[in-house]
């Protein structure tokens, strides 16, 4: 076994020793907690590094893939082992996270430099790293879903952030008990998976594990009500898990409510890392999905589980699409932003497997976070102003945020050719495009991406185009301050913060090359097979066709949105969206988010409120009245003891041995009383045994 | 016979005998004239290494062996509970070493050394008669220890009820075993039950079930032979109140379950609600569920922390009887787990109402009040020891009892048990109200304002640290302990 495999833990194990370091030291330490999170981190990416190392060039029957167990608890007569796995999915996934991760962190040290509680802040940081990580290596579901958990903790505790904000505390609480749903699904596939196939481990060396051909073809042949296959129904249930964790239809409301927390945690959990957590784990446990399917001469096998995957990411990706036309928060954009891209990976997972949906993952994480901390910068910049409408003309204050922010939103809008996200969102089209249960997901994606270029140019052309439109309060307000008003014009951000922008800007132009259709590396990394390294130009062509029409999708969406708000500048703060003009009715629905979370709150919310208030009501008056029946009856019980273990037998003793102690020796005092009492209780145990022996021969 | 090969086997009670001879020698000679706390470090090192020696010679080796028809059994078992025993000696060695309480040094710590002979000696043979002699050798080295605080009354007056208390269950016991001699025509456990098998329940052996019980539910102070206990424990000197609660702990459930399981085939009885039949099973049964209310109640209004504590320990007495009574692998094997873990968190416990009693003048609840601004490090091993004892994950008390309780309801058929079960955990959510009682005091009130200052004495400190890290180890990796058992 290589030596990286065996201690792959230590990926995770770093983080979370530095949390723990961070959480032990007084708080204004905060060299010491930047340092030991960022440095955890740079040792984590150092060891994925290895890790991918290892996993190049390994090539053969089916992917490269070392597990190592131990044995954790023993219940009855099993053991339930836990460990890791080292496969190209978990390698691609560390070296992903610990480098995101590792400049996030940098960012913000920039960014949180004010805050008091900077260690706080970098103790969770690290902490949910260590969890992150501890779902990508996970060898076992179990151990996924407890860190999985940490995950959803830490991004409570970092979403609620700053917690004196009673908004930022709703969002909280709404993003932990929304993702809490989909875990529960979660829950009870991994406790049905465990009953069906009595492991919870992936893969095994005796090849044993849950996802491998044994197991799934016991789970196959096995059906419920409507003929549906038990892996069908496991990995239905598992993928709730990650629809409330990805931010995916209908549990998608908490992910823009989530931008309540720092911008870099925006970027961190709600953008590249957590989020993608669902995705990940769906691309884990696709033999599961793909049990039982067909064989199918081209892209991905159809089973039932994997139709609703791609149904759910489909309508995912445009209905998060057409509500970020609408927004005027620059991270309530992005957040949407998020979910229609999530929704998008999912649809890959499902209409081009694997390595589909985790290119549009990867590549994803890259320019979105590069997106969010750009956003970030700009809010820093403009004095923690998070409305588009109140900025404007900020390529002339922040000129390197300006090209990396370009950068990223090109990539996100998927621009032709030069841009990471086009190659991967390609891909995704292109095998949508060829799925053979219905074509109307690729038309939705299609559509989804025209709105993608679209509100993109719309958020561009409002941040960083025409003039600033931040000082129009002050100028009304305080015109006799101008000289002051001057120190408010925004500003470029620390080089803390800049150069990981750049760096990311780099990669979301880079990171396209690994899977050209010309060059498929990186699916044929996932898959174990021979990256090919001549260029195909045969595969080029094929979907040359396809690739035409989506660059004229992106390039109409492009145009559409500069004529509208690049061009056409809007001249005050306070004035009507040109779309709220042409179509009040349809931009009040946008806006509004298609009132979802005034439909939960009419609906589950009020079923929820007046459930709770009837076990309030039962809690109080049928349940408590129980309760301090209960309460009287141990206390009287136990006073009852007392009299009898104290007074009737001890203090019946003492009393009679108080009134010789003045005269009598201890010894004699003893000898009087102790020796009658004692022997009569034991006489009387014996005879009381015996008779109840007796007794119960007869019975 | 071999002579040499007896030798061989009992070479951990001999090193721990010599070793007692050495303390004994030392004290006389070497270190008269020093100092009490001299003569103390000196004594308890020789002893220690004693102890430590034989631990790892009984831990290393990997025997079985049958001497003299079950007068002398070794199995890895019945090594690893004497390491467990020779643990819990070195334990209670170590907190009484800042002890002021007498100048006897040579003479208490070589009874604490006798006393774990008798011990030992008890979990390694399968014979009445050498149950009896060893369990009396404990049990009289155990009387001297609770008298051995000569400047009080208490100590003394303890003793005495403690003694009386004991020879009485002893003769009853002692008159169990002759009639099982009488039915059986041998002392050996095996002879004895291939006498009883298929001779049904006759009254001689009735009454025989029942003063064995009598005998040992003394030993582990079950109700309703519990009564010597809290006097005992509050009188006695505070580390020989440990090794009470912890080492003979150990060794009496051990053999307690040895006796049952191997000398009684045939007579289990059933102690299942739904299909009763008389037996040891049911006798123990009722114990068990008599000691579980009356300690976990009583203790509720307790003002004296080590009465409060004697109560616990008969609470405590009452779960692990229910493992016994399971009567499966697996559940002797969980109340081993509980019994040991138990014992060491009592050790811890017992340490740290030493430490307040030596400070403030007595163990009453209000003198620890404020302990964690006073003491903190103190007030964190004693918190650690009461949720344990309590059984709050992820400590060694919660694990304890998730096994043992999940042992017993496996154990009956039909879930026959689960009554026991449901009284056990009821009563241990009783059992939190005592247990955060002591907390309370130690957290949330405020020290009296003349309270002396708390000074821990460094071995004692570390010797409670290093208690409550292995309650806290055992606790999240128990396999640590059940691979032995």
């Amino acid at each position: 076994m290589i030596w990286i495999v065996k201690n792959l833990w230590l990926i995770p194990a770093l983080p979370l020793l530095a949390a723990g370091i961070i959480a032990v030291n007084k708080q204004p330490a905060r060299k010491l907690a930047a340092g030991l999170a960022i440095g955890s981190m740079a040792l984590g990416f150092l060891l994925s590094l290895c890790a991918f190392a290892a996993t190049l060039g390994q090539h053969g029957e089916g992917a490269f893939r070392e597990t190592f167990s131990f044995n954790w608890i023993q219940f009855g007569g099993q053991w339930m082992s836990i460990g890791w796995v080292l496969d190209p999915l978990t390698a691609i996934m560390l070296v992903m996270v610990t480098f995101v991760g590792m400049l996030i962190f940098i960012f913000s040290v920039g960014y949180m430099a004010h805050d008091k509680n900077f260690m706080r802040f970098f103790n969770f940081l690290a902490l949910f790293a260590s969890g992150m990580l501890g779902v990508v290596i996970a060898n076992n579901l179990l151990l996924l879903f407890v860190s999985w958990e940490i995950v959803g903790l830490t991004s409570y505790l970092l979403i609620g952030f700053w917690y004196h904000k009673a908004s930022a505390a709703a969002a909280a609480k709404k993003a932990f008990i929304t993702t809490r749903i989909g875990d529960l699904g979660l829950l009870l596939g991994m406790v049905w998976l465990y009953a069906q196939t009595g492991t919870l481990n992936f893969y095994t060396p005796e090849h044993t594990g849950c996802l491998e051909a044994s197991a799934l073809a016991g789970m196959v042949s096995k059906t419920i009500f409507g003929g549906m296959m038990v892996s069908t129904a496991i990995g239905l249930l598992i993928f709730l898990g990650a629809v409330g964790k990805s931010g995916q239809v209908p549990l998608h409301v908490w992910l823009p409510d989530a931008m309540e927390g720092p911008t870099p945690v925006s970027a961190l959990i709600h953008a590249a890392t957590m989020v993608a957590a669902g995705v990940f784990l769906v691309a884990r446990v696709y033999p599961l999905m793909a049990a039982g399917a067909a064989p199918v001469e081209h892209g991905a096998p159809i089973t039932t589980a994997l139709t609703v995957v791609t149904w759910v990411g489909a309508i995912t990706a445009i209905f998060a699409a057409s509500i970020a036309v609408a927004q005027n928060d620059i991270k309530r954009i992005l957040a949407y932003s998020t979910v229609s891209q999530l929704g998008y990976m999912m649809m890959g997972l499902g209409v081009g497997g694997v390595a589909v949906g985790m290119f549009h993952l990867i590549t994803h994480a890259f320019f979105k976070a590069l997106l969010f901390l750009g956003s970030g910068s700009v809010i820093h910049g403009c004095h923690e102003e998070q409305d588009v409408r109140k900025m404007g003309g900020l390529k002339k204050y922040m000129p390197i945020t300006f090209v990396v922010y370009a950068i990223g939103m090109l990539a996100l809008a998927g621009f032709p050719l030069f841009f990471s996200g086009f190659w991967s969102k390609d891909e995704i089209l292109h095998h949508a495009s060829l799925w053979s249960v219905s074509k109307i997901p690729f038309y939705l994606g299609c559509t989804g991406a025209l709105f993608t270029a679209f509100y993109m140019t719309r958020q561009m052309g409002l941040v960083f185009f025409g003039s600033y439109r931040g000082h129009e309060k002050s100028a009304h307000g305080h015109s006799s301050h101008s000289s002051e008003s001057h120190s408010h014009d925004p500003h470029e951000s620390p080089a803390v913060m800049t150069v990981p922008l750049i760096i990311l800007a780099g990669f979301a132009i880079l990171l396209g090359v690994i899977g050209t259709p010309a060059w498929p590396w990186f699916d044929a990394y996932l898959n174990g097979e021979l990256a090919e390294l001549q260029i195909k130009f045969s595969n080029l062509a094929e979907s040359a066709g396809l690739m035409g029409a989506s660059a004229l999708i992106v390039l109409t969406g492009i145009t559409v949105g500069w004529m509208l708000y690049g061009k056409r500048q809007r001249k005050t703060a306070a004035e009507k969206d040109v779309l709220e003009a042409a179509q009040p009715a349809i931009f009040k629905l946008l806006e509004n988010k298609y009132f979802i979370d005034e439909i939960y709150e009419a609906t589950v919310i009020r079923f929820n409120a007046f459930a709770a208030w009837l076990c309030d009501f039962a809690d109080k008056w049928v349940f408590g009245g129980a309760v301090l029946l209960v309460k009287y009856f141990t206390i009287g019980s136990s006073w009852l003891y007392r009299l009898t273990d104290e007074n009737v037998v001890n203090g019946g003793f003492d009393a009679a041995c108080g009134s010789i102690r003045g005269s009598g020796g201890i010894l004699s005092k003893l000898h009087s009383g102790r020796v009658q009492t004692y022997l009569r209780i034991i006489g009387v145990a014996l005879v009381a045994l015996i008779i109840f022996l007796i007794w119960g021969r007869k019975a | 016979m071999n002579y040499l090969q007896l030798l061989q086997l009992s070479a951990p009670e001999t090193i721990v005998t010599v070793t007692l001879f050495v303390v004994l020698g030392a004290d006389l000679t070497v270190l008269r004239g020093k100092s009490l706390a001299a003569r103390f470090n000196g004594g308890a090192l020789i002893s220690i290494l004693g102890c430590v020696s034989a631990a790892l010679l009984a831990f290393a080796r990997h025997t079985e062996a049958n001497l003299f028809n079950g007068l002398l059994v070794v199995n890895p078992s019945s090594d690893f509970v004497k390491v467990a025993i020779l643990a819990l000696t070195i334990f209670t060695i170590l907190i009484s070493t800042s002890a002021k309480f007498t100048d006897h040094v040579g003479e208490y710590l070589s009874l604490i050394l006798l006393g774990t002979i008798g011990l030992m000696f008890l979990v390694s043979t399968e014979d009445l008669l050498m149950i009896f002699v060893s369990l009396e050798l404990a049990s009289f080295s155990l009387y001297i220890l609770t008298a051995f605080n000569k400047h009080n009354e208490k100590s003394a007056e303890a003793a005495l009820k403690y003694f009386l208390f004991g020879g009485m269950s002893a003769a009853f016991m002692l008159f169990g075993f002759s009639l099982l001699y009488g039915i059986a025509g041998s002392t050996n456990l095996r002879d004895i039950a291939t006498a009883i098998a298929g001779k049904g329940f006759d009254p001689l052996l009735l009454v025989a079930l029942v003063t064995t019980v009598i005998g040992f539910g003394f030993k582990v102070a079950a109700v309703p032979f519990h009564l010597w206990a809290p006097d005992a424990y509050e009188g006695a000197p505070t580390p020989s109140a440990a090794f009470i609660g912890s080492g003979s702990k150990v060794a009496s459930f051990y053999v307690l379950a040895k006796i049952f399981t191997l000398g009684f085939v045939g007579a289990e009885g059933n102690a299942a609600y739904h299909s009763f039949l008389s037996g040891w099973t049911p006798v123990i049964a009722i114990i068990a569920a008599l000691s579980m209310m009356l300690g976990n109640l009583t203790a509720i209004v307790q003002f004296s922390v080590k009465r409060l504590l004697a109560y616990s320990a008969i609470a405590h007495a009452g779960y692990m009887l229910l493992g016994v009574l399971s009567n499966t692998p697996l559940s002797a094997s969980a109340m081993m787990f509980y019994v040991i873990t138990y014992a060491l968190t009592t050790i811890g416990a017992f340490g740290v109402v030493m430490v307040v009693e030596d400070a403030t003048g007595s163990d009453a609840l209000k003198n620890f009040n404020g302990l964690s601004k006073r003491a903190p490090g103190l007030a964190l091993c004693l918190m650690i020891f009461l949720l344990s004892l309590g059984g709050i994950p992820p400590l060694a008390g919660f694990i304890g009892k998730f096994f043992l309780f999940s042992a017993v309801v496996s154990a009956g058929a039909n879930l026959g048990l689960l009554w026991l079960v449901i009284l056990a955990i009821a009563m241990s959510a009783v059992s939190f109200y005592y247990y955060l009682r002591v907390l309370k005091a130690a957290y949330v009130e405020d020290a009296a304002a003349d309270a002396p200052a708390i000074r821990t004495p460094l071995v004692t400190f570390l010797a409670l640290a290093l208690l409550a890290l292995l309650v806290i180890l055992f606790g999240v990796a128990p396999g640590l302990l059940t691979q032995y058992l």
